[in-house]
C-alpha cells in the first residue's frame, strides 16, 4: 500500500462539547462560578418569560388572579420562590464581580511574570470571597420567606 | 462597534436590575420585613391595582421589563451562539431572540398599561 | 558516573489513536520505572524506545520555550517537558492529546485552528507604515513596554485554548490566545491599528464570548495571563465604543544617526515565502 497515493485521513474532531462547560479539568473554582452563573441565568430568563405570562393573568379578572395567588401560597411554590431568590442573589453578586473585572478593575496591572506566576484570577479572589460570603448570608437570611 | 455597544447596554441593564429586581423581591417576597404587610396582602388583586395606578409604577415597571428582557435575552444569545452551529445561524438566533423580546415586551406593556387605566 | 536514584514504577495511561487502524481512540496502559526529575516527555521517549515505537507526539526544545509538547496530563493541559512525573503525586499518569483541537494521531493535536485564528487578529504592528520598512527606531518608555510586555511572551503552545470552556463548544470563537495577542498589539504604543482589527474583534464570536472562567490563565505555562489581556481588551473596546479612548499619539520614529550607512555586505531580505492569510494580507 503506497503512502503517497493515499489521501491523508483528516484529523479527528476532539472538542469537549457541552461536557466541557461542566467539567474539563482541575481548574480553579472561578470556572465553576462561571458554570453556576450560566445555570442561574438560564433559570432566571426562563422564569422571567413565564412570569410575564403569569402576571398577565390579571386580565382574566379578580377570581382567576386570587386562585393563582392561592396556588403560589402552597409550600412547593414557596420553596421554588426561595430557590429563585437564591439564584437571583448569586447571579447578581457574581455578576457584580464579572462586570467589575470585565472592565479591567481589581485584576492588577500587566507586569513581567516571575515564577510562580501571578494570576489576575487569583488577584481578585478577595473580591470574590467578599461577594460570595455576602451572597451566602443573604440567601440564608432570605430563608425567612419560607415562614411568612 | 455594534457588538461592544450591545454588551455595554447589557452592562448598563445589570446596574438597573440590581436595584429594581432587588426592590421587586423586597416588595413581593419580603413585604413583612420591608413594608409591614403580609405577602398575601401584597398580592391581592386590589393591592395590585392600587400600586399599578400610580404613574411611578408604570414608568418603573416598563423600565424594569425592558432591562430584564434585554439583559436576559442577551445572555441567552451568548449561550446559544456558543453552541456548535454553523456560523450563519448566529444571525437567525439573534433575530429570533429579538422577536421573542419584542413580543414579550409588547405583552408586558399592555398588561402594565391595563393596570394603570383601571 | 553512578546515581543512587530511587525509582518508582508509574502506570501510564496513554490515549492512542491510529487513523489507519482505529475507528476511535482507545486507552493503553503501560508501566515504566521513573526517577526523580524525569519529565513526562522523557517518559514518553523511554516508552517509545523500550516498549512501543509507534507512539507519536510532538516535541522539540524539551525546555518549555517552543510550545510544541502540549498535552492533557492528569486533569490539566500542560507542557510535557515541564511536567515532572513524580510531581504529579499519582501512581497513574493519564496522557491525552490536547482537547478542543482535532486529533491527528495518538498525542498529536492539529494546531491549525490556533494559527489561523491568531493570524485573523493581525498580530503585528499596524501603524500606517504598512509595507514600508520603518526609517528609524520607535522610542518606548519602560512604562509603555510594561503595558503589553507580559502578553508578548506567549509561546503559542495552545494550552489556553484547551482550557477555555467557550472553546469546548464554539468552533468560531477566537480563543484566549488570539484575543490576548490582539490586546498585546492594541496596548503597544507603537501600534495604532485597533480599528483595523475590529472586524475580528467586535464580532459575534469575539471577546464578549469570554465569561472570565479563568481556566486559560490557570493553564498558561509562561504566565502570560490571557484572562487579564482579554478583560483589558474589553475595556479598550468599551472605551473606543463610547468615544472615550482618545487618540493614540503617532509612534515617534527616531531617525538613524546621520553617519549610519547600511552594511553593503549584508544582502537584501529574500522575497516573502509565507503565504498571506485572507484576513491578513
Amino acid at each position: 500500500m503506497s503512502m503517497t497515493s493515499q489521501k491523508p485521513i483528516p484529523p479527528r474532531p476532539n472538542a469537549l462539547g457541552l461536557k466541557g462547560w461542566v467539567y474539563a479539568g482541575r481548574y480553579s473554582f472561578e470556572r465553576y462560578l462561571y458554570l453556576l452563573h450560566r445555570l442561574t441565568g438560564v433559570g432566571l430568563i426562563v422564569y422571567l418569560l413565564l412570569h410575564i405570562i403569569e402576571t398577565g393573568q390579571r386580565l382574566a379578572g379578580e377570581g382567576a388572579w386570587t386562585a393563582l395567588m392561592a396556588l403560589f401560597a402552597t409550600p412547593l411554590f414557596k420553596f421554588m420562590e426561595y430557590v429563585l431568590f437564591a439564584a437571583f442573589v448569586f447571579h447578581a453578586l457574581n455578576g457584580v464581580r464579572l462586570k467589575l473585572t470585565e472592565l479591567g478593575f481589581f485584576l492588577g496591572r500587566p507586569a513581567q511574570p516571575v515564577y510562580p506566576y501571578p494570576s489576575s484570577v487569583k488577584r481578585h479572589r478577595p473580591l470574590t470571597y467578599v461577594l460570595m460570603i455576602l451572597a451566602a448570608l443573604t440567601i440564608v437570611l432570605g430563608g425567612s420567606s419560607l415562614f411568612f | 462597534m455594534r457588538e461592544t455597544r450591545l454588551w455595554l447596554l447589557s452592562l448598563a441593564c445589570t446596574t438597573l436590575l440590581l436595584f429594581l429586581l432587588g426592590a421587586h423581591f423586597a416588595l413581593m417576597h419580603y413585604s413583612p420585613v420591608f413594608y409591614g404587610q403580609t405577602v398575601e396582602e401584597t398580592r391581592t388583586f386590589a393591592a395590585l391595582l392600587e400600586r399599578g395606578r400610580q404613574t411611578a409604577f408604570l414608568v418603573i415597571y416598563l423600565l424594569f421589563l425592558a432591562a430584564a428582557l434585554y439583559h436576559g435575552l442577551y445572555g441567552l444569545r451568548g449561550i446559544l451562539l456558543e453552541l456548535p452551529l454553523a456560523r450563519s445561524y448566529g444571525r437567525w438566533v439573534s433575530g429570533a431572540l429579538v422577536v421573542v423580546g419584542l413580543a414579550f415586551f409588547a405583552y408586558g406593556t399592555y398588561v402594565t398599561w391595563w393596570t394603570f387605566t383601571q | 558516573m553512578t546515581h543512587a536514584t530511587a525509582t518508582q514504577t508509574i502506570t501510564f495511561r496513554l490515549r492512542r489513536y491510529d487513523p489507519e487502524k482505529d475507528a476511535a481512540p482507545r486507552w493503553e496502559t503501560r508501566t515504566l520505572p521513573v526517577s526523580e526529575g524525569m519529565t513526562v516527555l522523557e517518559a514518553l521517549h523511554a516508552l517509545k524506545a523500550e516498549q512501543d515505537p509507534t507512539l507519536a507526539w510532538r516535541s522539540s526544545c524539551r525546555m518549555g520555550i517552543c510550545g510544541s509538547c502540549g498535552m492533557f496530563i492528569n486533569g490539566l493541559p500542560r507542557l510535557a517537558c515541564q511536567t515532572q512525573v513524580l510531581h504529579l503525586a499519582s501512581d497513574v499518569v493519564e496522557v491525552a492529546p490536547l482537547p478542543n483541537y482535532p486529533n491527528v494521531k495518538d498525542l498529536v493535536p492539529d494546531l491549525a485552528p490556533l494559527f489561523e485564528k491568531h493570524a485573523a487578529v493581525r498580530p503585528h504592528l499596524l501603524n500606517g507604515a504598512d509595507d514600508q520598512p520603518p526609517q528609524g527606531e520607535y522610542l518606548q518608555t519602560p512604562e509603555q513596554r510594561e503595558a503589553y510586555g507580559q502578553f508578548s511572551i506567549c509561546i503559542k503552545c495552545g494550552l489556553c485554548m484547551s482550557a477555555c470552556p467557550t472553546m469546548a463548544t464554539d468552533p468560531h470563537f477566537l480563543g484566549p490566545q488570539p484575543l490576548a495577542q490582539a490586546y498585546r498589539y492594541c496596548a503597544d504604543s507603537r501600534d495604532t491599528g485597533l480599528r483595523q482589527r475590529l472586524e475580528a474583534l467586535d464580532a459575534l464570536h469575539g471577546p464578549f464570548q469570554c465569561h472570565l472562567a479563568g481556566a486559560c490563565t490557570d493553564a498558561c505555562p509562561k504566565g502570560v495571563d490571557p484572562a487579564l489581556a482579554i478583560q483589558l481588551l474589553k475595556r479598550t473596546l468599551s472605551l473606543e465604543a463610547l468615544g472615550l479612548r482618545g487618540r493614540k499619539p503617532t509612534p515617534r520614529e527616531v531617525p538613524l544617526a546621520a553617519e549610519f550607512k547600511p552594511n553593503e555586505k549584508i544582502p537584501a531580505p529574500p522575497p516573502r515565502t509565507v503565504p498571506t492569510h485572507p484576513r491578513n494580507p
